[in-house]
């Protein structure tokens, strides 16, 4: 198996992103995927950039698209709002017929041509269809079953449900199928599936930090040890947004640390903390890694 | 904006007359890519209901499509309003109408960019990503980062490639057209 991935712009360059990238490369590693990084990769164009121009967006998200499709592969990626972008040329083709013809004309001035013949796919939702839970299960080294997580299936990655395709987002539970199958309890509490305010940030600040506060104390009432995001806006609202919402609403204890999806099953299957960043987050990991290895150490090791 | 717990009242500071009214608002809006929907709207509120933004704020997405339909073309596009979605997508997903009101917001803002309204900070994003091929560029710190998790160098983007089809979609002329006003949202 071998996809064409596109990383987008945020989890190669943000510090607390960069372990997304290393996480997934290494789990697809681990699980005999192969990839090839979609060449010059350029901005897909996501919801910000459709609000200034829809039409120009499209083909903006085409020219990774048309990369793929010269490889003959389809796309992979774990950022949602990438996901988000290509999802929607292919809809956009085959809804609007007329659109199909002008973003190739305008592609047409790169020298570049999207057919519409590439299938785009979220990291998460791949591990469980294509590769399987059994698969998966079958490649873990360390019971996780020491901890009790929250994980936020985001919103760019399920809804809207016609446009996205893989499962109706109001109850999602495929992403927590996953990670019950290797040990891991998800919890469900108040607020999981709740937008973070993510997209508001550099445009309503006041409102993203209104939105994060409310989603970090559902978090925190939960008692959680840990949040688990599938999204690059949720990881940096969570984590990096989570000093600042401290400090503006004066809340003393509030320490959670928020893990990417791939960064739990490597550490399954015997990766370090550091191999896959999790020293780089803003909130610290220690607490959540250190309770998987002691788990792991009462006699979790599987192999 | 006002946050929820200082709404006192919904009452318009004046109501609406005949002159704020441009009844052929809505079919202009209606026959873009992704506002088909707009038409079959109840007003049923399930937007408002759900939305995130609408939790914290005196924002409604019921409001917008009241308005849209009402046909309030100039106070819906000049609006701070319009730039309020999270483009979460709850309303689309509840939606019993599949008015695809998030879709709605983005054809809104199209018109409104083109006006002359458009939220700053979007515009700041776009001339990031014409300067660079990224949103966010790559700095030398994480570049330090990347190396010692051994990632592979990241590949400059094809920004020439880019910048081409920025142009020959008019993307050139949509950005003069937003910074025309110097509006602030």
């Amino acid at each position: 198996m071998k996809m064409a991935m596109a990383w987008g712009c945020l989890v190669p360059t943000r510090r607390s992103l960069i372990g997304y990238e290393a996480a997934t490369r290494k789990v697809l590693n681990h699980l005999g995927v192969e990839t090839v990084d979609i060449p010059n990769e350029t901005c897909c164009a996501p919801f910000w950039m459709q609000s200034l121009d829809f039409t120009t967006s499209l083909a903006m998200a085409a020219r990774n698209l048309a990369k793929a499709e010269e490889m003959g592969l389809d796309l992979l990626t774990p950022c949602s709002g990438c996901f988000h972008s290509y999802m929607r040329v292919n809809h956009t083709y085959e809804n609007h017929p007329e659109m199909r013809e002008k973003v190739n004309d305008i592609l047409a001035k790169a020298d570049l041509r999207y057919d519409g013949n590439v299938e785009s796919r979220h990291v998460v939702d791949f591990l469980y269809k294509d590769i399987g839970v059994n698969a998966i299960k079958e490649s873990m080294k360390i019971d996780l079953g020491e901890i009790e997580i929250g994980l936020r299936y985001g919103c760019h990655m399920l809804k809207p449900s016609d446009l996205l395709n893989i499962e109706y987002s109001e109850r999602p539970r495929f992403g927590d199928e996953l990670l019950e199958a290797v040990g891991v309890r998800c919890k469900e509490y108040t607020g999981r599936y709740r937008c973070c305010g993510g997209l508001l940030r550099g445009t309503q600040d006041d409102v993203a930090d209104y939105i994060l506060h409310d989603r970090l104390m559902d978090a925190k009432n939960a008692n959680l040890d840990g949040l688990v995001t599938v999204c690059s806006l949720c990881h940096i609202q969570h984590d990096m947004g989570q000093k600042s919402i401290k400090r503006k609403f004066g809340i003393e204890d509030l320490e959670i640390p928020v893990l990417h999806f791939p960064q739990l099953l490597a550490l399954g299957f015997g990766y370090s903390a550091e191999e896959i960043g999790l020293n780089l987050h803003t909130v610290k990991t220690d607490g959540i890694v250190a309770k998987i290895i002691a788990g792991a150490s009462k006699g979790g090791v599987k192999k | 904006m006002e946050r929820a717990e200082d709404i006192k009242s919904y009452k318009p500071d004046q109501p609406i007359q005949d002159s704020d009214v441009q009844s052929g608002f809505k079919y202009e809006v209606a026959e873009h890519v992704g506002a088909e929907g707009l038409m079959r709207c109840l007003k049923c509120g399930a937007c408002s209901g759900g939305c995130p933004v609408a939790a914290v704020t005196d924002y409604r997405p019921r409001k917008v499509l009241g308005d849209v339909l009402l046909g309030l073309k100039d106070q819906v596009l000049s609006s701070d309003t319009l730039w309020l979605c999270a483009a979460c997508f709850t309303c689309e997903e509840r939606c019993i109408q599949e008015v695809n009101f998030t879709d709605v917001v983005t054809v809104l803002r199209n018109m409104a960019v083109r006006e002359g309204f458009a939220a700053e900070g979007y515009m700041e994003m776009a001339k990031r990503v014409i300067q660079f091929g990224r949103v966010s560029p790559l700095t030398r710190q994480v570049e330090r980062m990347r190396e010692n998790l051994n990632l592979p160098p990241l590949q400059e983007p094809a920004i020439e490639e880019l910048r081409a089809i920025m142009e020959s979609a008019g993307f050139p002329e949509i950005m003069e057209a937003a910074t025309r006003r110097s509006k602030t949202v």
